[in-house]
């Protein structure tokens, strides 16, 4: 009797094994069907195109994968996002890029010019012919540039980084926009004695922990207005930068005083929008185009309700300007360059241009000046009315390529591992291999 | 029988190979395989840990031992990444084949009900990918949104809430804790097998002898599972120094690098384009397991000879 139940069992599973082969051949079967109909109307409509990116690469309110679809609807063209963590991405795509597994698409942090860039010149399709380059601002143009060649499309416009504040919860505990990091100090003091952590800090993605070293450029260059050369030049090093020293301790006094709250080692970016919705953190880093990603989530906390001042790390108040943001790329590798050139050309139509400005929410501006900016009056009037320096990542060789390994650095200060001392360490020791393994002028003599 | 290992001792080495059933050459295409996919390979990797190469020139220099030394010089951070992968073997391999037997001495007793399904359930995590468990037990362990924290926070245990991931002291312990409960259930299933194929009178006679339990264990089944304790043990630790996915996806090496393993720095070495270090550091990692795997090998043919 067990005999026969076991062989029923076996014959039966045999059978839906046959079955699942069946119905792949038979899958196979009907796409093939799809693309000799697809041959003889519209031509490839079967191709699918990889796009790969990190998390913050592609906007949360899901636009791009929006114009996507319209994109599959009006060609056939379908494109299959990859997203893959912020933390690992950089790594990830530099060893997919290596290995010649990278995607049809891919999404990488700007400018691609800098000697410590991920070298998108060497893997991507050439560019500079399309229509559209030439709506493309100036400096987005150079920053998906090498040598002159173009190799990328970018939408954001310029970023700039804030700290974005709860204005009620300001309001109610009687605080006033610091301007240096004491008064920033009494502010996050008094939050946290009235049970609100003053900040909303994430690590796990990061780079968030990071911004504060290096959007603070103002600072060196307050120093110095040389000091990006002299530092790309070799001619200086980090550690007689005063400031960046200054701001990992403040840093590290802030996580030490429990301004961050207790989990921020475990939170993601993504959280942040709730943490500030619901009150539960009073400020964040964020750019202004993250007030109208928050909106859209929780419709009763409006834009009005966050304010923004510039990071006081370090007593700064010049607001840092990064003049690149990420941006897409086509594969050389890929087997359908041209519909991945089909799908750029279909973004950069004028009314998908709008349509991207007005569904990806934490942006106000594209680097297109055909579409008008989403910042309001009093906003612009803000922004105009900062002083203002580039980053320091798009200046400075060989800080934006360590940028996730020195949000490690960080990370391990935080838990005790190591100190302020070990974290400016271990940027410079990164730079300098880097520069010598890329035999870097200015190093290798 | 005596006379022919007496008529064998007196052959000479050319009797011999003829007397053998297949020629050498049958052998070829398999020697030829393997030469190609899996000897050269190592050797030129090793070969490149000599060199400076690297993504950003076409150019390979020669540079000895500049690499190794770069590894095991005072100060460096590869000596803790060392440091983390064989403490996550030894420790890893211990409670594996600890909870592994265990579950493997459990699940053979008569007294328990539906053994098979329990062995399927206890097994079920070895089929799941190290990434996914990894993705899941992130969003678990998580200090205020996770299960096990809001799990004892409902059972009044609040105190034992903790930054599972990203406290240092917590943080290995858990993660080694994880990788044993994906990975016992494998060596509970080889150790069942074992388990299984010792004879019953010798627990007979033991118990008309008057042993305990812990008699027959210590004396009986040890001694005759060793052979598949040393090839479960050789299993986790080539495991365990190669472990990757579930460091990578639980932690990502973090908090800050606590912990990293080879692995991980190995990776961060080819991302950061410097290949040369990426595979010293693989060859150093493979001399340590290929050294391992010897004098656990030399052991188990010794105890191969005793039983």
């Amino acid at each position: 009797m067990k005999k026969t139940v076991k062989k029923a069992v076996g014959v039966l599973l045999a059978i839906v094994m046959l079955a699942g082969m069946l119905a792949g051949c038979g899958g196979s079967g009907k796409e093939s069907g799809q693309a000799a109909e697809a041959g003889s109307g519209t031509p490839k409509s079967n191709v699918t195109l990889t796009f790969g990116s990190h998390q913050s690469g592609l906007p949360t309110s899901g636009i791009v994968h929006d114009m996507a679809r319209e994109f599959e609807a009006e060609t056939g063209i379908k494109i299959d996002f990859q997203i893959s963590p912020d933390a690992q991405w950089r790594d990830l795509i530099k060893v997919k890029l290596d290995s010649g597994e990278a995607p049809d698409i891919i999404c990488v942090d700007t400018p691609i010019d800098l000697a410590s860039g991920t070298k998108m010149d060497r893997y991507c399709v050439e560019l500079g012919d399309q229509e559209w380059v030439s709506r493309m601002d100036d400096s987005a143009r150079s920053a998906v540039s090498a040598d002159g060649k173009l190799y990328g499309i970018t939408f954001p416009g310029a970023k700039m980084y804030f700290y974005l504040y709860n204005k009620e919860i300001f309001a109610a505990q009687g605080l006033e926009v610091p301007t240096n990091y004491e008064e920033f100090k009494v502010v996050c003091q008094k939050l946290q004695d009235a049970g609100i952590t003053p900040i909303y800090e994430a690590t796990t993605n990061g780079w968030h922990q990071v911004l504060p070293l290096f959007e603070t450029g103002g600072l060196w260059l307050a120093q110095d207005p040389d000091i990006y050369n002299k530092l790309n030049n070799n001619e200086i090093d980090l550690d007689q930068i005063p400031a960046l020293l200054t701001i990992i301790r403040q840093l590290d006094e802030c996580a030490k005083a429990g301004y961050y709250g207790t989990d921020y080692l475990s939170n993601a970016w993504e959280g942040a929008k709730e943490a500030m919705a619901t009150g539960r953190c009073a400020m964040t880093i964020g750019e202004l185009g993250f007030r109208g990603d928050v909106e859209k989530d929780y419709p009763e906390f409006t834009k009005d309700k966050l304010g923004a001042f510039v990071m006081p790390w370090g007593d700064n108040q010049m607001i840092g300007v990064n003049p690149a943001s990420n941006a897409y790329f086509i594969n050389k590798e890929s087997k359908h360059v041209e519909e991945a050139k089909q799908f750029f050309a279909f973004l950069a139509r004028h009314e998908n241009l709008q349509k991207l400005q007005d569904g990806w929410l934490d942006i106000s501006d594209l680097c297109w000046a055909e579409i008008t900016s989403k910042y309001s009056e009093e906003d612009q009037k803000f922004i105009d009315s900062l002083a203002k320096a580039n980053v320091v990542q798009t200046s400075v060789n060989y800080i934006d390529s360590q940028w996730m390994d020195v949000g490690k650095d960080l990370e391990s200060m935080y838990t005790g591992a190591s100190t302020p001392e070990d974290v400016l360490a271990a940027i410079m020791k990164r730079r300098n291999e880097q520069a010598q393994l890329q035999k870097d002028p200015a190093w290798v003599k | 029988m005596g006379e022919i290992t007496h008529r064998r001792a007196g052959m000479g080495e050319r009797d011999m190979n003829r007397k053998k059933l297949y020629p050498w050459y049958f052998a070829s295409g398999a020697a030829v395989l393997f030469f190609l996919l899996c000897f050269l390979p190592g050797i030129l990797g090793i070969a490149y840990s000599f060199t400076d190469w690297n993504q950003f020139s076409d150019e390979i220099n020669f540079v000895g031992l500049g690499n190794y030394k770069r590894i095991f010089a005072g100060g460096s951070d590869y000596l803790t990444y060392i440091g983390n992968t064989v403490m996550f073997t030894v420790v890893t391999t211990a409670m594996k084949t600890v909870a592994g037997f265990a579950l493997a001495l459990l699940l053979t007793q008569k007294f328990i009900k539906c053994k098979n399904l329990h062995r399927m359930i206890i097994f079920s995590p070895q089929v799941m990918s190290y990434l996914v468990v990894g993705l899941v037990f992130k969003s678990m362990l998580h200090p205020t949104t996770g299960f096990l924290n809001n799990f004892l926070r409902d059972i009044g245990l609040g105190v034992l809430a903790k930054n599972w991931l990203t406290d240092l002291q917590l943080v290995f312990p858990t993660v080694m804790t994880v990788d044993t409960w994906k990975g016992m259930g494998y060596i509970m299933v080889v150790t069942i097998a074992g388990l299984m194929s010792v004879s019953p009178e010798y627990y007979e006679a033991a118990s008309i002898d008057g042993a305990g339990f812990f008699q027959k264990l210590w004396n009986i089944t040890i001694p005759l599972l060793k052979p598949v304790l040393v090839n479960v043990t050789v299993l986790n630790i080539t495991y365990g120094l190669r472990v990757f996915d579930m460091i990578y996806s639980l932690t990502n090496g973090g908090p800050g690098n606590a912990t990293a393993v080879m692995n991980t720095a190995v990776y961060k070495e080819f991302s950061k384009g410097d290949l040369a270090m990426g595979t010293t550091l693989s060859s150093v990692l493979f001399l340590f397991v290929l050294t391992i795997l010897y004098f656990i090998i030399k052991s188990m043919e010794n105890s191969e000879v005793e039983a």
